[in-house]
């Protein structure tokens, strides 16, 4: 699940039918309890029915039993009228375990099934009054729920009563109760989840507004935007509080930044420009002697040294702000890396190491910042002759791919260890100093990570590939 | 040719006063931005250009540039900056400064656009340079020596225009390679030694009198 809101639907979605469930699962076991209970109830009364109309008619009439055309014990045929009414089974027995009357349910009974019945009545003769029991007709046959009654108030001439009912009636209720809740819980659950699904969204309505506005605010580098603070000082009240109050301290703390960069250029500047001027109205002083004019070079070499230092530090803090300090206008950049190459050719000259540029036959225009493209291609030549060893190539290539305009250098040098390939690209890296020449001074250790920046503000990408001992290839690919 | 130069920190405004003096300007150097004002847009004054720090006390250099224009006053004005954001040389372009230089700066190049600002018609044609038989047109970038024409590649071309420039000085390896190359470029002074190694194959290979030579631990000096 993606969303907050999602989730709080599932979780609400769960939560409801657990506990509908639950209520379900009890309600069911308490019907059926309850059921049961009834069904025992009118098992007993019927019993005690029974026993008060025998009892009533023997102290009217003296006599239950008569014989019947078979000579068989039967109850005599008013009292039977009577007990004819009493609904379920009815078994009336005497002392002796004969079977003196059976009411319409029980004689429509199978004989096998009435047999069980009478069975159940006869092991009841010697006992007295038992709690409601539950029997299963063999074979297939309902489930009872009967009771034994003695009848001692008839005289002696009955035995005992078996009343009971068929459970059927009672399932059936019980059933009918499954099936309404079922059908409730499934109609009932899909709006509820609807319905949760909209006061989720609802509640966090508040937050998905946020969000849109951070955004702009992040996106349009718009900082001086606050967001809207409600009177409530609920949840989304305070994170709005607190978003505003932390846009607030990087405001601040963007503008220390501007600040110190406007401040750096201009006092560190000016003092290196006096150092400068000195410098060079004395070099360029006809006639001094070579003592003097050795040392005043190794000065100029080291001022511009450190303003190009300053510069790349400036460019870099500016590039944090998120200020693309460029001046782009449509160039081609067939010339750019045709100039750069030549600087190319002559530094390879220098090292023995020989190089190739290959550009393409149409002009390649895009509109960017010429010095700073300059200055990228410059780099990563530069960088290229001066970790090739002697006698290894160099080569620069100018092609397009997938529509964008890629530019790649690669040498056959000593290459980059895996390990430090994702750092290259990081302020004041450098390779271990075994990995340069001696005779050259290192850089600035700045470098890769301007031509990151003019890549990247550019709206394009660098990437660099490198095999230890077989080379390295650095690629700039450019949005056209 | 009267040139202004509104430059509060006195040891540049003295460096440029003197500089532009020796390239045969008259200049003025004032220290801040109301004495700067003053004087520009006064009756009768008389300055053809104006080359202007923008960190000034008092009126800060934009501000001066912006009266200045207020006021109509069409002088060119040339900017000294520190920053070398875009986003500000920008704003000062669109004050109404005509060029700019960025601090520090060497002075051929403030001398550069000095000249380019306040170009008179007469020098417009592009100088040639001549030492004994080597000539360079500076306009159609034609290189010959005793009459014979030498193909020279872009960097070649302005390092032995920067050496022929200043003939017969001195010129630092550093110098030459600010010239030749990108500001924000360092290529190391070796890369000037292969240039002059080109340089010398191409002008110097068995002819006489050699005219490039070599300066040790400075440079290179270009005369007869």
């Amino acid at each position: 699940m993606e969303s907050i809101r999602g989730r709080l639907t599932v979780w609400y979605a769960t939560a409801l039918i657990l506990s509908i469930a639950v209520f379900a699962v009890v309600l069911y076991f308490a019907r059926r309890s309850a059921t049961y209970q009834d069904l025992d109830r009118r098992i007993q009364s019927e019993a005690d029915l029974t026993a008060g109309i025998l009892a009533e008619s023997y102290h009217t009439r003296g006599v239950l039993v008569e014989k019947d055309t078979a000579g068989r014990p039967v109850l005599t045929p008013e009292v039977a009228a009577v007990l004819e009414v009493v609904p379920d089974f009815l078994l009336v027995t005497s002392r002796d375990g004969t079977l003196l009357f059976g009411s319409p349910d029980a004689r429509s009974l199978g004989f096998a099934q009435f047999e069980q019945i009478n069975a159940l009545a006869n092991r009841g003769v010697t006992g007295t009054r038992a709690a409601p029991a539950a029997f299963r007709l063999a074979p297939n046959g309902p489930t009872l729920h009967y009771v034994i009654r003695p009848v001692p108030e008839a005289g002696g001439q009955i035995g005992t009563i078996l009343a009971g009912a068929d459970t059927r009636s009672a399932e059936l209720q019980i059933e009918q109760l499954v099936t309404t809740i079922v059908i409730a819980f499934l109609v009932g659950i899909v709006p509820a989840v609807l319905v949760g699904r909209w006061i989720a969204g609802r509640a966090l309505e508040p937050v998905d507004q946020m969000i849109t506005e951070i955004r702009e605010i992040t996106d349009g580098r718009s900082l001086h935007r606050r967001l809207p603070v409600s009177m409530e000082k609920d949840e989304l009240g305070r994170l709005a509080a607190t978003l505003n109050q932390m846009w607030t301290r990087l405001e601040r703390s963007f503008a220390a930044l501007r600040r110190f960069t406007a401040d750096a250029s201009h006092e560190l500047k000016t003092p290196l420009t006096v150092v400068r001027a000195g410098v060079e109205r004395a070099i360029t002083r006809p006639g001094l002697p070579h003592e003097t004019l050795a040392p005043l070079e190794e000065t100029l070499q080291e001022v511009n040294r450190m303003t190009e230092l300053l510069d790349s530090l400036l460019t870099l803090a500016r590039a944090d702000e998120g200020r693309a300090d460029l001046h782009r206008e449509p160039v081609d950049i067939r010339e750019i890396i045709e100039e750069a190459g030549e600087t190319g050719e002559l530094l390879a000259e220098h090292a023995g190491v020989g190089i190739d540029i290959r550009l393409p036959g149409d002009p390649v225009v895009l509109a960017v910042d010429r010095s700073r493209v300059r200055q990228l291609a410059l780099n990563l030549i530069e960088n290229a002759v001066k970790y090739t060893p002697r006698g290894g190539q160099v080569s620069v290539e100018l092609g397009s791919s997938d529509g964008r305009v890629v530019f790649t250098v690669a040498d056959t040098g000593i290459g980059i260890a895996p390990g430090d390939l994702p750092h290259v690209f990081d302020r004041f890296w450098r390779a271990d100093s075994a990995r340069t020449r001696t005779s050259e001074r290192a850089g600035t250790g700045l470098g890769l990570a301007i031509c990151k920046w003019i890549a990247e503000a550019h709206g394009g990408t660098i990437e660099v590939q490198s095999r230890p001992g077989r080379g390295t290839t650095f690629t700039v690919g450019l949005p056209r | 040719m009267k040139i202004l130069v509104i430059e509060d920190d006195k040891t540049v405004g003295e460096y440029v006063r003197r500089g532009l003096d020796e390239a045969g300007y008259h200049v003025d150097l004032v220290g801040d931005g109301d004495e700067g004002l003053r004087r520009a847009s006064g009756k009768g004054s008389s300055y053809d250009m104006m080359v202007l720090d923008l960190r000034l006390p008092k009126l800060s250099g934009i501000d001066v540039l912006r009266t200045l224009r207020d006021r109509g006053v069409g002088l060119p004005v040339l900017v000294l900056t520190a920053q070398d954001s875009v986003d500000f040389k920008v704003q000062a372009l669109r004050m109404g400064a005509d060029d700019y230089v960025t601090k520090p700066f060497a002075f051929e190049e403030l001398l550069a656009r000095v000249e380019a600002l306040g170009r008179r018609p007469k020098e417009i044609a592009p100088p040639t340079l001549k030492v004994a038989g080597l000539q360079l047109d500076t306009g159609s970038r034609e290189v010959t020596r005793d009459g014979k024409r030498i193909e020279l590649t872009p960097k070649e071309y302005a390092v032995l225009e920067y050496l022929m420039r200043h003939q017969g000085r001195v010129m630092s390896r550093t110098l030459i390679t600010e010239y030749a190359w990108d500001y924000h470029f360092d290529p190391g002074t070796n890369i000037v030694d292969v240039v002059i190694t080109r340089l010398r194959k191409k002008i110097d290979h068995a002819r006489e009198p050699k005219l490039i030579h070599t300066v040790r631990g400075v440079g290179y000096v270009v005369r007869a």
